[in-house]
């Protein structure tokens, strides 16, 4: 693999702008068309394989695989009590971190929150920034949205519909399948479509216990759908199949990169093709603009190192650093020409907000399993999912869309149940004994996309580069609120279907963000005036200007964004690369 | 003192408070440089370990009395039993020592020193020993208790028992006895094919 540095002094046809699952997407189809691309990324290229070190045992580990006691990771109560920025009054801690940041194998991931503030709502913004961003944390689940999605609007007439449907991005669908490898089972639902799977994982007895007791509901639980290759990949030979080692359940990556991340699946085979240049380090602090025309003429950054400003020219600017951070971008990058911030005539930009609300869900206990010797079940990607139910043939009374739950059951390297009551000889055997028994679930639903929830740059505040700091105004509503009391009833009532002993039903709903499923600030529209981006993610204002990460989301549907986000990536960037060869751009 | 009989603690704690701290439980235990029943919400001090920081190595924390003590807690949480050794054996107490000492919680090393205080203070109290020289059962008998009335977290020594058994637990199952030995974990290896479930339908 060749690594050409960046060669400032010259015009690249594509400049990208973050190297998560969108950058890397986009650096893939673009070098794969011959197009020149760099590719900027804010945070370091580190050693991963050293910070994930995924079967490192916790008694080898300086402290047991936890944050270094001196830093600290922000707690529920935290993100609730306090308010953004929420380093104020955490002086003493070294390193301070995001709720994900408490793992010892991910602290060099996340960003140092004082580094990067913002203010605003209480909202817990995890943020990676290195050479893969959260790609290289990811939980793997790699869902398809569907026209119940896509067309939602037609179905209950909230919000706008997508510019596209189901049949415009399956084709992509599948290509990511294949390019990058995914496990399942296929269901045949319409809301869920099925990809093109590669061996699934299986079952253990408690999740099959609750799979047949769903049937009689007809509701289906199938197996995690993850994005891991289980058979491997033979155009990549920088990723492994899945051996099921390593705890996967634990906080952090996979070191063999049998589940996806961007610079292995990505990235890598990218400068393979010699068409990628790559610079770290590089914190984009603004779009630039040609006078004369209007349209991007490349970006200006500043090396996170040195503090040296540099500018690059491109013949089209792609932005793909996160749902928020493309935003403040775009706000960001205010000139004469774009007053309000770039690509923001129809003043959308870090507004329809959404993403999936998490929290409430329900543990049970298969009592058929207490007792019996210790099973290996970590060793998978993930338990199940199970699909959305609520609104798709019926109508509920008290709101629209839906949700549906991630679990799973069986052993795992650190025991469940160690929250039950007392201590002693008794307190040990029943941590033993029930270890294997345990079978949870928790929701993710749909946030409305709403005009209301938004961000904005505060006045004052500024990153430790400068840069304005993002405000936000983002508050779950009524309809989450209600669906969120939905979740907890449906969640109790099928582990009782099940006939799973209750052990805890938790109903409480956590802080705005806890999904890291932000999505929908620059969403795409075929009208220029309710829209930042068309159905290819391109600006209306600025034609060679790309937004391909989930800010282009029309609504946050309530499956999970990752595999949809690089599907509409892939087709974009076929039409940008389309595009530049027509010398449309 | 049985552990059937509803102790309460609110009203019990005004009598062991009144044994002096002086003439008993600081010539085993120093009292932190700000003592007081809610050190959360009182200033942290400056350095609430100053007093026994000489003759430890760098990195720990508890004198070796109050290791010793932890020791003993930490055991009564997950003691040895016929399928596996406890937290002693774990080295909990060790696992603890360095985290106190690393963190730059200042409220939790007070919570400490004042919650191993005030456990000897309500062992004297009880069985008129101290908890290094109470056998097992009083022990149990003692942090059961705490245990019991685990809800009312404004008084201190009911916070301390919650961070006792949350970094024994911690420790110990994360320790080579609590992973191998207590609960045989059989992950963390190469896996050809995850077993599942024997009912499996024919989709996998």
């Amino acid at each position: 693999m060749t690594e050409p540095d960046a060669d400032l002094t010259k015009t690249y046809d594509a400049v990208i702008v973050g190297s998560g699952a969108a950058g890397g997407m986009a650096a893939h189809v673009l070098t794969s068309h011959g197009l020149q691309v760099l590719l900027l990324e804010a945070g370091k290229k580190l050693p991963i394989e050293q910070e994930l070190r995924s079967m490192e045992w916790p008694y080898d580990n300086a402290h047991r695989g936890y944050l270094p006691p001196e830093s600290h990771s922000l707690t529920f109560n935290e993100y609730t009590i306090r308010n953004p920025p929420y380093g104020a009054g955490l002086e003493k801690a070294q390193h301070l971190r995001s709720y994900v940041g408490s793992s010892d194998y991910v602290k060099n991931i996340v960003v140092d929150e004082r580094e990067n503030p913002y203010t605003g709502t209480n909202y817990a913004w995890v943020r990676a920034r290195c050479l893969g961003g959260k790609t290289n944390i990811w939980g793997r689940l790699a869902l398809r949205l569907s026209d119940y999605d896509f067309k939602a609007k037609t179905r209950d007439g909230f919000g706008e519909n997508w510019p596209i449907s189901y049949g415009d991005i399956a084709p992509y669908y599948d290509k990511v399948d294949l390019y990058l490898g995914i496990m399942g089972v296929k269901e045949n639902l319409p809301h869920l479509p099925d990809g093109i799977f590669q061996r699934p994982q299986k079952l253990n007895c408690a999740e099959v216990t609750l799979k047949q007791g769903l049937q009689k509901m007809g509701r289906v639980l199938t197996q995690y759908r993850a994005g891991v290759t289980s058979e491997g990949l033979k155009h990549n030979k920088y990723r492994s199949r899945c051996y099921g080692r390593g705890a996967c359940e634990r906080k952090g990556g996979c070191d063999i990169h049998a589940a996806f991340d961007s610079p292995t699946g990505l990235i890598y085979p990218a400068m393979d093709t010699a068409n990628l240049s790559l610079r770290t380090n590089a914190v984009v602090r603004e779009v630039t603009i040609d006078p004369q025309t209007g349209q991007a003429s490349g970006v200006r950054f500043i090396d996170s190192q040195t503090m040296k400003d540099y500018t690059v020219r491109a013949k089209v600017v792609v932005l793909a650093a996160s749902t928020l951070e493309s935003a403040r971008l775009l706000l960001v990058s205010k000139s004469r020409l774009h007053p309000n911030g770039l690509a923001n005539s129809s003043g959308q930009v870090g507004h329809n907000f959404c993403e999936h609300l998490m929290g409430p869900g329900v543990t049970g206990r298969a009592k058929d399993l207490v007792g019996k010797a210790s099973t290996l079940d970590d060793g998978r990607p993930g338990g199940f999912y199970l699909a959305r139910f609520r609104n798709l043939s019926e109508k509920q009374a008290k709101f629209i869309r839906g949700y549906g739950f991630e679990g799973g059951s069986g052993c795992s390297m650190f025991p469940s149940g160690t929250d039950v009551h007392g201590f002693g000889a008794s307190f040990k055997e029943e941590v033993r004994k029930n270890q294997g028994a345990y079978i949870s679930m928790g929701a993710f639903g749909e946030v409305l996309a709403r005009y209301e929830n938004y961000v904005d740059l505060d006045p004052v505040a500024k990153d430790k580069w400068g840069i304005p700091a993002l405000r936000f105004h983002y508050k779950f509503g009524d309809n989450e609120h209600r669906m969120a009391e939905d979740m907890k009833e449906t969640a109790q009532e099928m582990f009782e279907a099940a006939g799973f002993e209750i052990v805890h039903v938790r109903s409480r709903v956590l802080t705005e963000g806890w999904s890291i499923h932000e999505l929908g600030t620059a969403r795409m529209g075929n009208d220029p005036k309710t829209s930042v981006l068309n159905q290819f993610q391109q600006s209306h204002d600025v034609k060679n200007l790309f937004v391909v990460d989930g800010s282009a989301f029309v609504n946050a549907s309530c499956q999970n964004p990752t595999w949809t986000i690089m599907a509409l990536c892939w087709r974009s960037c076929d039409y940008l690369a389309d595009e530049l060869r027509k010398g449309n751009l | 003192m049985s552990s059937n009989d509803p102790i309460d603690l609110r009203q019990d704690r005004r009598e062991w408070l009144k044994i002096s701290a002086g003439a008993l439980g600081a010539s085993l235990l120093p009292l932190p440089a700000v003592s007081g029943e809610q050190p959360q919400a009182a200033t942290p001090p400056t350095k609430p370990a100053a007093s026994s920081a000489q003759n430890k190595p760098t990195g720990r924390f508890f004198t070796p009395a109050q290791h010793a003590l932890v020791e003993e807690l930490s055991e009564t949480i997950i003691p040895a039993d016929s399928h596996s050794g406890g937290a002693k054996a774990a080295k909990v107490a060790d696992y603890i020592d360095q985290f106190l000492g690393e963190t730059y919680d200042d409220n939790q090393k007070v919570l400490w020193l004042e919650g191993l205080r005030l456990v000897d203070l309500m062992s004297r109290h009880y069985h008129q020993k101290s908890f290094a020289d109470s056998g097992p059962e009083e022990r149990s008998a003692l942090l059961q208790v705490l245990s019991d009335n685990d809800h009312m977290t404004d008084l201190p020594e009911v916070r301390f028992f919650i961070e006792l058994k949350r970094l024994t637990v911690r420790g110990y199952y994360t320790s080579k006895i609590g992973i191998h030995d207590e609960l045989e974990y059989k992950g963390n290896r190469i896996l050809e094919e995850y077993v599942g479930c024997d009912e499996q339908g024919s989709s996998s």
